[in-house]
């Protein structure tokens, strides 16, 4: 049994009360801290246990924590992100119903180590219902002495509050994010050698951190960085790691498991293998912005430095399943739809290079493709790397990894004149192509 | 100070200068749409890329992105750079449509040019180019949202250099518009700026729409003639016309930009009704006939009654070589010495001024940017001169406080504090602020003669709240490190310049060294304070006129009738004159009233040097030849065919010119026929020496001295404190932005901005009168009548009716009352009886 | 116009407010929520609300997929058209619920009832295909359920108001 350390109090039809929060020790980490720790000392075991952002970077957490110390004073703002618009991710979704207590002694903890004022809980507009919840837990928190003036007795004060976005995945980003909640154009902001942590949410020191991240807090501070560190079953890797699975396969869902478990082991075990009658023939493992990892590499422990080594990220670690029916070429043009109108139009490359490369892609599909075409799209996706934020280089991975790995397939579609696929029965009612070879 | 090499040239630059701008100083263009210095850096068009070879940052980078570091080396044309950069190209051009041909843009397009060096030729893309509606934003700016390749230039320029909130951009992705929310004209009066620094044709100049290519325009670097600032522009003329204006940069006046006022009001230059033609005794004659027979006359008058019996009337609008030459004539020919100004207010101020301001004091539009506490007082920045609020915002946007003291509702696109006083009140409340702030401060710098001065003056002023107001902005001004007061002259008189520049010699012998900006009243008011030395005031020569004393007026580039209050006084006592003569370029009633009539020539055809507020000179070169223009002589017809030279199309001598033609005819004759005007300087000139090396120095000459010999910290006595009497409004004439200013206010599209004729009110005077918002105000004077559209508002001082200057208001205007009385303001709407006021006579 | 009980509640945040601006969203909401969309009536009013101008306003407004420039039905049918829910039917499920409502995408039903808006991932990919209704998710779509579910939409009579 592996251990637990998001989903300890997972209750599958509904949401941990504080009440079994509480049960399982929850909120001891907080108490813990504010007695025994000082902020910075938060911060060092954060570094310590190895922790590395989970919304998709990967940047390590306690580094940023860390660059909070000598910042200037006066508010200083935490912003659990709950954005979640990377296509294939609903880890903090599932995680927020799970144990919302969690997530927001994680917020707490964090917030005390770079000495915080505000928390700003900033969520989509799709997951309403689960903002109403978290207004909800808030204010037992607060009953509870978790949030508000001079927590647990302590000289800290801190309390969160919960702002619902309108939409757009560039909000995600945490410069766009932080324009968002002040009520700007959220366009990606970045100031040659000034990072948000410097000047954010209203010119004062800011922390986005993602929820997961934060999730993962408590566990540190409670049960130690070394024992965090080790949960995970590679040496680069730290902790567990919520993996979405979707797609064509048996059991969708979020499973916390090990960070570094492989990427076959989540899909066959965790998720119940493929769908009768659907054979893997390539994921995306982190989401709608890392690339197409080919059945041959399968056996890749998910952790960041592992998939690296191999071409890969593990962005969200949301790995959306793709079966031998499914062309990938169309697959990609979903995706670059999706990019394409969630630009936010602030650089070129974004702005109008995805439209280009969507409409040679579309061209291509439709059996009007052209030779050239394919070293133009490696061209401009290899392009991509340059443009302002991450948005465009994301958006690019899954036109890197379709010519990488299944450039047959895509010329396939030049020498038929045509998509090689058809529509037929999907199953569940709808129709969806299906590859004749 | 980093050492760096771009493309295989070393060069040092300043701490925190991007990598872009230390190419350019080493003449490396690197392709840029977003970038522009004046609005920083923020990569978004990612056109400017560059390979960072070696040093702290490596691989391709946007170069307006990076500082220059020790140790990098920069290779702008290393392949990847050049290969990026023409994809970059390709994606802008998917969308941007083929109109080239039509586009006013055309031939300086940025766009177009990077496209052509950048190598891309061949379209690859085969989709549809998205289009969009356009929208219509006012008289001065064309909209065509079809060729945006979204730089978001605009609307940085727009929203955060500028401070206006009607134009931005809406949308998302790959339809992202900018605009406004719906047509209408840009509430900005900096919008033209958004022509010259959109890099292709989304926005272009509308009033020459479709006139002429930019290549094809005489075009010549020139001075703004229409306030006092002496901004710097480029004008091109093409068939005979000025047609459009752009800003020239300038880092010590107008920095990159310049105002709507100062980019449209050439139009003057052009009119229809611009006198072309010479007269004498209103018959038309001969150019050197006219001038002849003008010495002649002047002879003669001379030997009947006496060199003194002829008076000149120069102005803030001529040049400083007309200036000198007037000056310079009269001394020779024993004339009385030159007048400049018919108002006798402006000439006392622009006296102090220029008897006050030193180096030590100056400040620039520059200094104001850096400033960390700015005082204006008796100022409205945005209709007395634009570009001085786009300085003030430079500061506010650095942080800096920002007081405004004037009885006006003064609006700048910035947050700022209105300090309402009325006009008698300014001297007083301005010493109280600083008082307030020399006390906090401390006065341990301070000799003797320095705390006398602070003790004697006042300390309060009689209204409450303002005296609260003025204490905690004298905080803030003594708590600050890099002060400024900006004094204006076209309300207040010369006591608030004076005083202004006491307050801060005394704020600089203390710990707040605070520096001062003056506006003045004209282009080359300086000038005329300068030479104007000695002479006394119009009001003045209108008495020795209207007693037989002077019996011949020279008037060049003037028109006393433009404001002059008692129009009827002026017309008869010019009327008595043996010889009116009069030299001008508009169609003045001056012109129409002159014995003998010689047509002038604007700034666009004669050229010109121009002393600015701050003193410094600065030099316009002749743009073209002048003449009628052809769309005038060949009656509209494109293109026109008509070429032949009309009568009056041949060159009209510079003022200068016509001045020494008379001189010579008056056997007054300069070392030599082309001797440098700068030759005739009187001695006690600052500068000559310089001028006379260096004639016209490009980047201006300051001619301030370093020390001011005027009598300083004169002890103020009696500060008036008190505005008129309970039950009377002071009547306030004041500049707007468009439409009241001499030459702009014949700019057809700036009239269309100027709105209609107003008086303002404060809202307890409109109650206690029983007058509302939007009423309309009718006087009737001399049988004409003057509409007012009455607005009331309580962001101004009460106890005034403030009236802003109009083109649309005929002569009757200047002759409005000084005073009103508020019981009779009902009346004057129409709804009591009409009991009007009687115009009464110049104060 | 808007009731005073909603401009007095808004007008109680904003003053209660270090920066009002970070309300802009959910003023727009409420403004949204009140009008059925943000209306240019309802866009001036969160412009005076906020002493923003009405430009402002609409770049954001224009920005955010879920603030509606233009009317929408009672119900507002975000359908995923996310990589996940693609992979069950590509936009079958789109196609079937617009021809069953007879509209075409970003389309509302005469009758006012259902606005159907194709939409990015909604984070509800482990219940593929799926769609979100007035911010409610739901899935896996099938015709039958979709069937199912306007019909029952159709007989309630309040308001279902999560987020539209």
């Amino acid at each position: 049994m592996t251990e637990k350390v998001l989903f300890l109090n997972q209750k599958f039809d509904r949401p941990a009360t504080l009440e079994e929060y509480r049960e399982n020790g929850g909120y001891g980490a907080l108490a813990l801290a504010l007695e025994k720790y000082a902020p910075g000392q938060v911060c060092d075991l954060v570094a310590e246990s190895g922790l590395r952002g989970r919304g998709g970077a990967g940047f390590p957490t306690g580094r940023k924590w860390l660059s909070f110390a000598g910042r200037k004073q006066g508010p200083r703002y935490v912003v659990p992100n709950t954005d979640e618009m990377e296509p294939g991710t609903f880890k903090d979704r599932v995680l927020v119903n799970c144990d919302p207590h969690l997530v927001l002694e994680g917020i707490i903890l964090a917030a005390y180590a770079i000495q915080a004022d505000q928390g700003i809980f900033f969520i989509r507009p799709s997951y309403e219902q689960d903002a109403q919840l978290i207004e909800g837990e808030l204010n037992r928190a607060r009953e509870a002495g978790y949030l508000g003036k001079n927590i647990l007795g302590s000289d800290f004060s801190f309390d969160i509050e919960v702002h619902r976005s309108a939409g757009r995945y560039i909000c995600g980003e945490a410069s766009a994010q932080v324009r968002a909640i002040q009520g700007y154009r959220p366009n990606p902001r970045k100031m040659p050698g000034l990072h948000l942590t410097e000047r954010g949410l209203w010119d004062q020191p800011t922390l986005v951190n993602n929820a997961e991240t934060l999730a993962c807090i408590p566990a540190i501070v409670s049960r130690g960085p070394q024992w965090f560190k080790k949960i995970a079953r590679t040496p680069s890797g730290a902790g567990t790691k919520l993996f979405c699975v979707s797609g064509r396969v048996v059991r969708p869902g979020c499973y916390e498991l090990p960070m570094g478990t492989p990427l076959r082991e989540i899909i066959e075990q965790e998720a119940g293998g493929m769908l009768p009658g659907s054979e893997f023939k390539a994921c995306l493992p982190g989401g709608a912005s890392t690339r197409f990892l080919p059945k041959k590499q399968w056996e890749v422990p998910m952790d960041f430095e592992s998939l690296k080594k191999i071409g890969h990220q593990l962005g969200t670690s949301s790995i959306i399943v793709f079966d031998h029916n499914t062309c990938l070429v169309a697959a990609t043009i979903n995706l670059l739809n999706f990019f394409v109108r969630e630009s936010c139009g602030w650089c070129t490359p974004c702005r109008d290079g995805l439209p280009f490369m969507r409409h040679l892609l579309l061209e291509i599909e439709h059996g009007r493709g052209k030779e050239e075409y394919i070293p133009m799209l490696r061209s401009m996706a290899g392009q991509m790397r340059h443009a302002y934020c991450a948005f465009a280089p994301g958006a690019a991975e899954p036109v890197l990894g379709l010519l990488e790995y299944f450039e047959d397939e895509v010329r396939e579609h030049l020498s038929r004149g045509k998509c090689p696929c058809r529509f037929s029965d999907a199953g569940g009612g709808f129709r969806r192509k299906q590859c004749l070879t | 100070m980093p050492y760096l090499i771009i493309d295989n040239r070393h060069i040092q630059v300043p701490r925190g200068t991007t990598v872009i701008d230390a190419a350019e100083r080493l003449g490396i263009m690197i392709p840029r749409f977003c970038y522009l210095k004046v609005l920083g850096a923020v990569g978004a068009c990612r056109m400017c890329a560059v390979m960072f070879e070696a040093g702290p940052v490596k691989g391709l980078q946007m170069s307006c992105m990076v500082q220059a570091a020790d140790g990098m080396r920069v290779s702008t044309t290393h392949p990847e750079a050049v290969a990026f950069r023409r994809q970059i190209i390709e994606w802008l051009m998917i969308n941007h449509p083929h109109d080239c041909p039509v586009c006013d843009e055309g031939g300086h397009c940025l766009l177009q040019d990077e496209t052509i060096s950048g190598g891309h030729s061949r379209r690859r893309y085969t989709g549809a180019k998205r289009t969009y509606p356009d929208q219509d934003l006012g008289p001065l700016v064309q909209h065509e949202m079809n060729r945006c390749i979204q730089c978001y230039r605009c609307v940085r320029f727009y929203q955060e250099y500028a401070g206006y909130r009607d134009l931005g951009v809406m949308g998302i992705a790959s339809r992202i518009y900018y605009g406004r929310f719906s047509d209408g004209a840009l509430e900005s009066p900096f919008s033209g700026n958004l022509i010259d620094i959109c890099p292709t044709g989304v926005y272009t100049d509308r009033p020459s729409r479709f006139l002429a290519r930019r290549w094809d325009l005489q075009r010549a670097d020139s001075i703004c003639l229409h306030c006092s600032l002496g901004c710097n522009t480029v004008a091109g003329a093409h068939y005979r016309a000025v047609i459009r204006q752009e800003s020239r940069e300038n880092v010590r006046v107008n920095g990159s930009f310049i105002c709507d006022r100062g980019r449209y009001g050439h139009a003057y230059a052009n009119l229809a009704e611009r006198p072309r033609q010479s007269r004498l005794d209103g018959e038309p004659a001969g150019w050197r006939e006219a001038a002849r027979e003008a010495a002649a006359r002047l002879k003669r008058i001379a030997a009947a009654a006496g060199h003194s019996a002829i008076a000149v009337l120069g102005s803030a609008r001529n040049s400083l070589e007309t200036q000198i030459m007037l000056r310079y004539l009269s001394h020779h020919a024993q004339w009385r010495p030159p007048r400049f100004f018919v108002n006798g207010s402006e000439a006392r101020s622009t006296a102090a001024v220029v008897a006050r301001l030193d180096s030590r004091l100056a400040a620039g539009l520059p200094d104001l940017e850096e400033a960390d506490f700015l005082l204006a007082v008796g100022v409205d920045p945005v209709n007395d001169a634009p570009m001085l609020a786009l300085a003030m915002r430079q500061a506010a946007r650095k942080g800096a406080k920002i007081v405004v003291l004037d009885p006006r509702p003064v609006e700048l696109p910035f947050a700022f504090d209105l300090l309402s006083a009325g006009l008698g009140d300014l001297p007083a409340a301005l010493a109280v602020l600083v008082k307030t702030a020399v006390s906090q401060a401390g006065t341990d710098g301070c000799e003797a003669q320095e705390k006398a001065f602070l003790a004697a003056l006042p300390g309060r002023v009689p209204d409450e709240k303002l005296q609260g107001q003025l204490g905690q902005a004298g905080g803030w001004l003594a708590a600050s490190r890099r002060p400024a007061i900006i004094c204006g002259s076209a309300i207040a008189g010369p006591e608030l310049a004076g005083l202004a520049a006491d307050l801060a010699l005394l704020l600089q012998t203390g710990k707040t060294p605070s520096r001062l900006f003056y506006l003045l009243p004209g282009p080359n008011a300086f000038g005329a304070g300068l030479l104007q030395r000695g002479s006394r005031y119009f009001p003045s020569l209108l008495q020795d006129i209207e007693k037989g004393g002077v019996r011949a007026l020279l008037v060049v580039e003037n028109d006393p009738f433009f404001r002059y209050p008692d129009q009827d006084r002026l017309h008869s006592a010019l009327g008595k004159l043996e010889l009116l003569m009069v030299l001008d370029y508009l169609p003045s009633r001056a012109a129409r009233a002159a014995h003998i009539f010689l047509p002038g020539a604007t700034v666009f055809e004669a050229g010109g040097s121009f002393i600015n507020n701050c003193g410094l000179l600065q030099y316009a070169a002749p743009v073209h030849e002048g003449g009628i223009p052809l769309a005038q002589v060949s009656g509209g017809s494109h293109p026109p065919r008509a070429h032949a030279p009309a009568p009056g199309s041949e060159k009209c001598p510079s003022a200068y010119e016509a001045l020494l033609f008379l001189a010579n005819e008056l056997a007054i004759r300069p070392p030599t026929m082309d001797a440098s005007p700068w030759s005739l300087l009187p001695e006690d000139f600052p500068g000559q020496a310089e001028l006379l090396a260096h004639p016209y120095p490009t980047d201006g000459l300051q001619l301030l001295p370093r020390l001011s010999e005027a009598e300083s910290l004169q002890t103020p006595v009696n500060l008036p404190t008190s505005g008129p009497a309970a039950g009377a409004l002071t009547v306030l004439r004041v500049e707007q932005t468009f439409g009241s200013e001499e030459l702009s206010c014949y700019a057809e599209p700036l009239r269309q901005l100027a709105g209609p004729p107003l008086a303002l009110l404060h809202g307890a005077d409109a109650d206690r009168a029983g007058v509302r918002d939007g009423e309309q105000l009718c006087f009737e004077i001399g049988g004409e009548k003057v509409e007012l559209a009455l607005q009331v508002t309580n962001r101004m001082a009460p106890g005034q009716l403030i009236i802003p200057h109009h083109y649309a208001l005929g002569r009757a205007a200047c002759r409005l009352p000084a005073v009103v009385a508020q019981a009779e303001l009902r009346g004057l709407t129409g709804q009591d009886s009409p009991d009007l006021p009687q115009a009464i006579t110049e104060s | 116009m808007l009731p005073e009980e909603i401009r007095h509640r808004l007008e109680t945040r904003i003053a209660a407010s270090a920066h009002p601006r970070e309300l802009v969203v959910d003023v727009m909401y409420e403004l949204q929520n009140h009008y059925g969309f943000l209306n240019d009536v309802a866009l001036r009013e969160v412009a005076e609300l906020l002493q923003l101008t009405p430009l402002e306003v609409e770049e954001l407004a224009t920005f955010y997929d879920f603030i509606y420039r233009r009317p929408v039905g009672r119900f507002v049918l975000h359908v995923c058209d996310g990589v996940v829910c693609w992979m069950f039917e590509e936009q079958s499920a789109l196609d079937y619920i617009c021809k069953l409502l007879g509209v075409a995408p970003g389309e509302t039903t005469p009758d006012g009832q259902f606005t159907v808006l194709p939409t990015v991932c909604v984070g509800y990919c482990d219940h593929a295909p799926a769609m979100l209704i007035n911010g409610k998710l739901y899935g896996p779509l099938t015709p039958e359920f979709i069937d199912r579910t306007l019909e029952e939409l159709r007989s309630i009579s309040c308001d279902l108001v999560l987020c539209r």
